[in-house]
């Protein structure tokens, strides 16, 4: 393999990792509500703003950013669930689609985040948080690594890990599953489903906080940093948008393509990549790489 | 009877011939022109209009201080744009058509500026931009509008590739540019003059303003083996172009950014994050001198003592160099000045601003009135001058 490969497809898994986790956060929001959350790129750059905000005004440890972060947008998600979508959907009329009602929900919240963001004159300027790993960079053979990658992809594969944990052991996630599954059949049993949502919901925002603030030192905070939802909408698609493993090989799948076509094709064609692989899915293999034929919807 | 009708007659010729023509054009008197002067002052781009407007008010108010000009002090009537196309039309509707403005002055952004174009054109208004400095507004030329005052997109790419083959002995040069219509003036500009000096252009990378990621490009270009690598990227891109550069061990390659991609140069250098990756590196500045150099002093001091409370961004000076085209046009034009004469006094102006790095002017044929700019060598903390003022012949890139 050639160098220019290798190193391609090395910076490109990191990168696909990133993708991975805001990918995560759309899947869980889907399988829990069946809505496809338009602010999910704005949560993302609220959770680069917050981490920004614990470093360098409340002084907390690098390490602290990120569950003061995750806890902060998870507040975030959570009320956004309870007062907004809640009302929305008890608010619908007749004939009205719950679901177009609701996603317009996340748009509009995807404009409230971006206008309250940008209010604050400190955002007029691009920003950057410093690199929570750093070091002399890493030679694998021809491959250059920094210490920073290293710990996005460690991070990355550690906060997946913790959810499949979380989704398969824990008294809770095994309700959020359940709730997911069949609302009704869960409130029967006793699952308090409004609960759930809201948890969900907190779940989702937390993750992309965390994807925003693991992001902060490599892509730069600005109001507008939220585009990236398109990336992570095109890894989820790929996964089928149902299967969590298959939004995170997904999103590696994409950061990979990227780089690939941005080096043999054009660096004008990599930001049509995520595009080209949505089609390309959607047209070979609507329901994902990683679902069968006879998936159902939600599992 | 016919005496007196004679005489009457004769004396309502006399009054209708001596009548100045000015009386045609609204926003002048024998005391006063007034000006509408519009930038963006609130929103997300207001960082760039709002001390650029500020500048020109003042420069105004200067003016008047000194007597005005031909005996009429200049009247300003200020409103914000917010940069976007729609309130800007808005904007330009009202100073001419409701508060009756002799021109407008105004426009920090191109693709807003553009927008008034065709209302000012059918109208006949002069309207000189604030900094807005991109081609679209001013190449073609249009009779009424004028702008560019630090220099277009082909100035931009003129200068960076005369600096990196003249100064830096490019002979392998590298180019990354956006795919927008600022990119494509730009780096096909660059690739002219480069060649035209006998340098190659090894790699050509085209980004997205919105670009997430520059591995591939950085890659591309550290496989061609350049001798200068030259970015005209915008901010956010600009830092991760450093960074690629920074964490592939790529300096021993000169990087130079052009003025857009470095506003600042302290932030730039805090978000690249990595010293190493400044210790070759150099950008572009139409300034005639460091932001807060010697030659810059004189104009600080004067924001300074006009808006005390206020630290002015580095696009302040931008707001300079067009009230004073405009206070000259208006001195040239003579006591009888009405809008058409004062456009055909702007196309004469050539002057030296004290403010950008070469002569401010214009031409029957020409409307973008900055051509030059120097460059700056930063290794993140000390801006060092380099040698010459490099200037677009006004050809390259048509």
């Amino acid at each position: 393999m050639s160098p220019l490969l290798l190193q391609g497809v090395a910076s490109g898994i990191v990168t696909g990792c990133v993708y991975a986790l805001i990918a995560l956060s759309l899947v869980i929001v889907y399988k829990s509500s069946d809505v496809i959350n338009f602010a999910g790129g704005e949560m993302v750059m609220l959770g680069g703003y917050l981490g920004m905000f614990a470093l360098l005004w409340l002084g907390l440890p690098y390490l602290l950013i990120f569950p003061f972060g995750a806890l902060m947008i998870f507040i975030v998600g959570a009320l956004f669930d309870r007062v907004v979508l809640t009302r929305v959907v008890g608010r619908t009329i007749p004939g009205q689609s719950i679901l177009v009602a609701m996603i317009i929900g996340t748009v509009g919240l995807s404009y409230v985040l971006k206008g309250a963001v940008r209010v604050i004159p400190y955002t007029e300027e691009v920003r950057r948080l410093p690199p929570f790993s750093s070091g002399a960079p890493i030679f694998i053979g021809p491959v250059v690594l920094q210490h920073q990658d290293i710990a996005i992809v460690v991070a990355a594969v550690a906060i997946m890990a913790a959810l499949w944990a979380f989704f398969s052991f824990t008294l809770v996630g095994k309700a959020l599953r359940a709730t997911s599954q069949n609302p009704r059949a869960a409130a029967l049993v006793g699952i308090p489903v409004r609960v759930m949502s809201m948890t969900a919901w907190g779940l989702a925002a937390a993750l992309a906080g965390v994807a925003g603030i693991l992001l902060a030192p490599k892509l730069l905070i600005t109001p507008d940093m939220g585009v990236i939802v398109i990336l992570a909408l095109a890894a989820a698609i790929i996964g089928g948008f149902v299967s969590l493993p298959g939004c995170v090989a997904g999103g590696i799948v994409l950061g990979v393509v990227q780089n690939l076509i941005g080096l043999y094709v054009s660096s004008r064609a990599i930001s049509l990549a995520p595009f080209l692989v949505i089609m390309i899915v959607l047209l070979l293999r609507p329901q994902g790489l990683f679902a069968g034929k006879a998936a159902a919807k939600k599992v | 009877m016919s005496v007196i009708r004679t005489t009457l007659f004769a004396a309502a010729l006399a009054v209708v011939l001596s009548a100045p023509a000015r009386a045609a054009d609204p926003g002048i008197t024998d005391s006063e022109i007034t000006i509408g002067l519009f930038a963006p002052m609130s929103g997300p781009l207001a960082a760039f209009g709002l001390d650029a407007l500020q500048a020109a008010k003042m420069w105004y108010e200067e003016t008047n201080k000194k007597g005005g000009i031909h005996g009429r002090k200049i009247k300003v009537i200020v409103e914000d744009d917010k940069c976007v196309p729609n309130e800007v039309v808005a904007v330009v509707k009202k100073l001419i058509t409701v508060d009756k403005t002799f021109i407008v002055h105004g426009g920090s952004c191109t693709a807003a500026a553009v927008a008034a174009q065709e209302f000012v054109t059918r109208e006949k208004v002069p309207h000189v931009m604030l900094n807005a400095s991109g081609d679209g507004a001013v190449i073609p030329p249009t009779r009424y509008v004028f702008g560019a005052f630090a220099g277009t997109q082909r100035t931009v790419g003129a200068t960076l590739a005369e600096f990196a083959v003249k100064e830096l002995k490019g002979k392998r040069i590298a180019v990354i540019a956006h795919d927008d219509e600022y990119g494509v003036a730009n780096s096909a500009t660059l690739k002219a003059v480069a060649t035209a000096l006998g340098a190659q252009i090894v790699a050509a990378e085209l980004i997205s303003p919105r670009v997430t990621d520059v591995t591939a490009p950085l890659l591309t270009i550290r496989a061609a083996n350049p001798d200068v690598i030259v970015s005209t990227a915008y901010p956010g891109p600009a830092v991760l172009i450093g960074q690629k550069y920074g964490e592939f061990a790529m300096m021993k390659t000169p990087l130079v950014q052009a003025i857009q991609g470095i506003p600042v140069p302290a932030v730039y250098a805090k978000n690249v994050g990595n010293d190493a990756a400044l210790t070759n590196f150099y950008y572009g500045s139409p300034l005639n001198d460091l932001t807060e150099g010697p030659k810059q002093q004189k104009w600080l001091a004067l924001y300074k003592q006009y808006y005390p409370d206020r630290q002015p961004s580095g696009f302040m000076a931008y707001g300079l160099p067009s009230a004073m085209a405009v206070t000259r046009a208006l001195e040239k034009a003579g006591k009888d000045v009405t809008r058409e004469s004062f456009i055909d006094a702007l196309e004469t102006v050539n002057f030296d601003s004290e403010v950008i790095a070469g002569p401010t002017a214009f031409a029957k044929d020409r409307r973008d009135g900055a051509r030059s700019s120097l460059f700056i060598k930063f290794d993140g903390k000390t801006h060092t001058l380099m040698p010459g003022v490099y200037t677009w012949d006004g050809k390259a890139g048509m």
